[in-house]
């Protein structure tokens, strides 16, 4: 296929000075205007604009900012940077705050010097994530405070004010945003910005940071969120939209997803004000009370949890506000999956109808108000277009050697996080098993030492460098009998091509590579191989002698992501072709190996030259030989 | 700030197509010319993983600057950069008042003969969007591609070139011309690819009865 994406660079069109800015940009712009001096990162989807962006700047020698290693120490490092009285920011997808949670929980007893936030992402409906856990509950949990802009231009004016406020209260802040705040484009205005942060700061030793009785902290942060949640500032950021109303309904619903609300209020010409709760944590029963008590009804839209539901339900219990609650199970809004108008349009319908009659919230009865209920989707059953590895990728060549040498009754192959787990579904089947990031190897342990069968842990470059060194030194230690593969493209490919440590990309930053097959030889893995993908049949053979090895081995497969030679190339050279005279429709190739440019046509196997990447790797894999390559 | 329930009438517009085609950039061609003839814009895109191929999606509200999200029917244009995925999300179209243009292009390739996937032929999607669609418009994408003797062939700039003769949508020609001559492709080749592809893009366009 022809890559079309030519934008300049992914670069926004100026045209005037105000501009149209996708959320995830209008975080650096609000960086940016907030003089931040350090940035750290772990690459994710939906948050990965914003470190491309900072990546971008930083390679201009515009501020400082880094991939880290992984979201734990991309954050401890924000953290210092913060505790130097310089300004820090950390971005992160939802679930690399578990892996970031350890140092924050601990920083929120200490508090910063100069302003910190931490910009997460969540990912509601799982568009490209192991879950959808909602970040909302950080908040209570650490006492950190939580901010969540609906727009653009909300983005950039909550990071600012972020710092500020952090800086009043010592605090970190967190902002989250959500796929939909993120990856939305509004218009933004910008503000001039520095050519260059300063990072500068000084670090002054005090007694806080080394005493071990820590619970004085722990009372004071009880006393920093009491105080946030009295600050008119922070306050601010919820607003009562639609006050004028003469309904005595009010509808509840979060930054996030306020303009669908909108939009789905309008749509369905509902005359009810709307509560647009930004300000997530700490709530404040002063100014939830001064609004509720104004209304009789009080609806709740949210989007994945009943999380303002059941915090403010609570508070409307214990000052005996005289409402009545109408939460999501009763509004038929999911506790799953992303909010869209289309899903919002039912549970108006019932925000529309009369709370007090018993029928309203009766499945059978859906009251026909104000515009039509359910909107008649046409079930075509037209097939899904489930994601696949691409033509040309790397990570095919590995698989296929791995099947060849493995099968799916006699071994077992826990899989991890990256583009490498699409090898798991049928008809590649390598992978039996993903959990979260590195835990291919800490779990191809536990199955090791439960069943008696080879286990291959299968893991990428950047999942190993995150979180599978430390499991790996756990099967040296103790010996353990598992082989290790790991799929070194030197990028996470999965979250769009940032690079790893063991890439060799030339940036303005000082990088050192670090060499894998070192690495791994240093934690003291006898048998160790690195190959190319390419040589299949060679491969095969290593794999086999790699499981009959006793204690742990490791195999480094290399090759390059196909989407980023495309970045670079639009043409990849002239794909191969097959030889009629020779195939004998075994159909190794496009069953086993599963490249979708090889395809069937009238029964010959043919190889489809507009989407075909001329890898090459068929070329080894036909047991024929005849696949023919041609010269690029 | 809020919705323009009293100033223009939002135009809601889906842009439909896999991975490689390019929608993003058209749907920021749309939304640039717009936003630079003041009108308040708004955009989302909606893709999977990064893996090449997949299903992308673009909803774009002219007149409307905070929510590009929109219900099921409610878009007054659909553009569907390739044929199954454009019939998977015509769903969203206004009922009897929406334009649909299509381009005749048919990417999805077949998984291996293991028939877990059965692919619709093309003359039964064909038929099904016809019978969805009030306004149909045709984008002859195949001679395109085969008119353009380069390697490269820029689908998306030829079809912003033609959804540009859609009066309604307020793209003045020259405008759209000077967004894509000046921001679009990183060297000289690109740039005059993208040029030519505008400029006899619309002729590939017409209407089905
Ligand atoms: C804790 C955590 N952080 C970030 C992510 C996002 N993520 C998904 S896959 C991936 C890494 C992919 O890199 P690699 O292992 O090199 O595999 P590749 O995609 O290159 O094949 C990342 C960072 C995640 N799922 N979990
Ligand atoms: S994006 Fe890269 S690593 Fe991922 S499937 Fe495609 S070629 Fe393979």
């Amino acid at each position: 296929m022809t890559s079309v994406n030519n934008a300049g660079d992914n670069e926004e069109i100026h045209t005037k000075e105000t501009q149209l800015l996708m959320g995830n940009r209008a975080v650096v712009q609000g960086l940016l205007e907030a003089k931040v001096g350090l940035t750290t990162a772990y690459p994710g989807t939906p948050s990965t604009e914003i470190q491309m962006q900072l990546y971008k700047l930083s390679n201009k020698g515009q501020l400082y900012f880094e991939f880290s290693v992984n979201e734990k120490v991309a954050l401890e490092i924000a953290a210092a940077s913060a505790l130097s009285g310089v300004r820090s920011a950390v971005i992160m997808k939802h679930v690399g705050l578990n892996v970031a949670s350890d140092p924050l929980m601990a920083l929120a007893y200490f508090g910063v010097v100069g302003g910190m936030v931490l910009v997460v992402v969540d990912d509601p409906g799982c568009l490209s994530s192991q879950n959808e856990q909602d970040s909302r509950f950080w908040g209570k949990f650490s006492h950190l405070p939580i901010l969540e802009p609906s727009t653009s231009q909300e983005v950039k004016d909550t990071i600012v004010k972020a710092f500020e406020l952090s800086e009043r209260y010592n605090s970190v802040f967190i902002v989250r945003l959500t796929n939909y705040t993120s990856l939305n484009t509004s218009e933004v205005e910008k503000n001039v910005v520095e050519e260059k942060m300063n990072k500068d700061g000084e670090f002054f030793k005090d007694v806080r940071y080394i005493v071990p009785a820590r619970y004085v902290y722990h009372k004071e942060l009880h006393g920093k969120i009491k105080a946030i949640r009295a600050d008119k500032e922070f306050l601010g950021f919820n607003e009562l939209r639609y006050s004028d109303s003469k309904s005595n309904k009010l509808i509840v619903t979060q930054g996030s997803i306020f303009p669908m609300v909108e939009y789905t209020r309008n749509f369905g010409k509902l005359d009810i004000a709307i509560l647009k709760v930004s300000a997530i944590h700490p709530l404040s029963e002063e100014q939830l009370c001064e609004i509720i008590k104004n209304y009789k009804y009080i609806y709740f839209v949210e989007e994945l949890e009943s999380y303002l539901e059941d915090e403010i339900s609570a508070i409307i219990a214990k000052n005996n506000l005289n409402v009545k609650i109408i939460g999501k199970e009763k509004l038929r809004i999911p506790q799953e999956n992303k909010i869209t108008p289309d899903v919002l349009l039912e549970p108006f319908t019932l925000i529309a109808a009369d709370p007090d009659d018993e029928n309203t919230f009766r499945y059978e009865e859906i009251p026909q108000l104000p515009f039509e209920p359910v909107i008649g989707r046409e079930d075509l059953l037209l097939p899904r277009t489930l994601p696949r590895l691409c033509d040309g990728c790397s990570h095919r060549g590995a698989f296929y050697s791995i099947k060849r040498a493995t099968s799916v009754s006699t071994h077992i192959l826990p899989s991890d996080i990256g583009c490498y787990a699409l090898g798991q579904v049928s008809p590649i089947e390598v992978g039996d098993f993903w959990l979260c990031m590195g835990a291919s190897i800490g779990t191809a342990i536990g199955f090791s030492l439960t069943n008696n069968k080879p286990v291959i842990a299968i893991i990428g470059d950047g999942t190993f460098f995150h979180a599978g060194i430390p499991p790996l030194i756990d099967a040296v230690l103790y010996n353990h009998n598992i082989t290790v593969a790991i799929l070194n493209n030197r990028l996470t490919a999965m979250t769009g091509g940032q690079p790893t440590p063991s890439s060799n990309e030339d940036s303005s930053q000082n990088q050192t590579p670090v060499d894998i097959e070192e690495l791994v030889k240093a934690i003291g893995v006898k048998w160790v191989k690195s190959v190319r993908v390419e040589d299949v049949k060679e491969n095969t053979k290593l794999v086999r002698e790699a499981m009959d090895f006793e204690g742990p081995s490791v195999m480094i497969f290399n090759g390059e992501c196909v989407v980023e030679l495309y970045k670079h190339d639009f043409d990849l050279g002239e794909p191969p072709y097959v030889d009629q005279e020779i195939c004998n429709h075994c159909g190794i190739c496009f069953i086993e190996f599963d490249c979708p440019s090889i395809v069937k046509v009238e029964g010959r196997i043919e190889i489809k030259e507009e989407t075909c990447s001329a890898c090459n790797i068929c070329v080894n894999v036909c047991p024929q030989e005849a696949i023919i390559p041609r010269k690029k | 700030m809020s919705q323009n329930i009293d100033n223009e009438k939002p135009i809601n517009i889906a842009i439909i197509g896999l991975g490689g085609q390019g929608v993003i950039t058209l749907t920021k061609l749309i939304a640039n010319v717009s936003f630079g003839l003041g009108k308040k814009v708004c955009y989302n895109e909606i893709h999977g993983l990064s893996q090449r191929g997949g299903s992308v999606q673009s909803l774009l509200r002219i007149n409307e600057a905070e929510n590009p999200v929109f219900a099921a029917k409610d878009a007054d244009y659909i553009i569907g950069l390739e044929k199954l995925e454009t019939l998977r999300y015509l769903y969203l179209a206004k009922g009897s008042t929406a334009k649909v243009i299509i381009t005749n292009k048919y990417l999805i390739r077949p998984t291996s003969d293991l028939g877990y996937e059965q692919f619709p032929d093309e003359d039964a999607i064909m038929l099904e969007i016809k019978k969805h669609s009030s306004e149909l418009y045709l984008f002859d994408a195949l001679g395109f591609e085969e008119n353009t003797k380069t390697k490269f062939k820029p689908l998306n700039v030829a079809v912003f070139s033609a959804i540009t003769t859609f009066q309604e949508l307020g793209l003045p020609t020259n405008k759209a011309e000077n967004l894509v001559n000046e921001y679009l492709g990183r060297n000289m080749i690109i740039r005059q690819i993208n040029k030519k592809a505008f400029k006899d893009g619309s002729k590939w366009l017409r209407k089905l009865e």
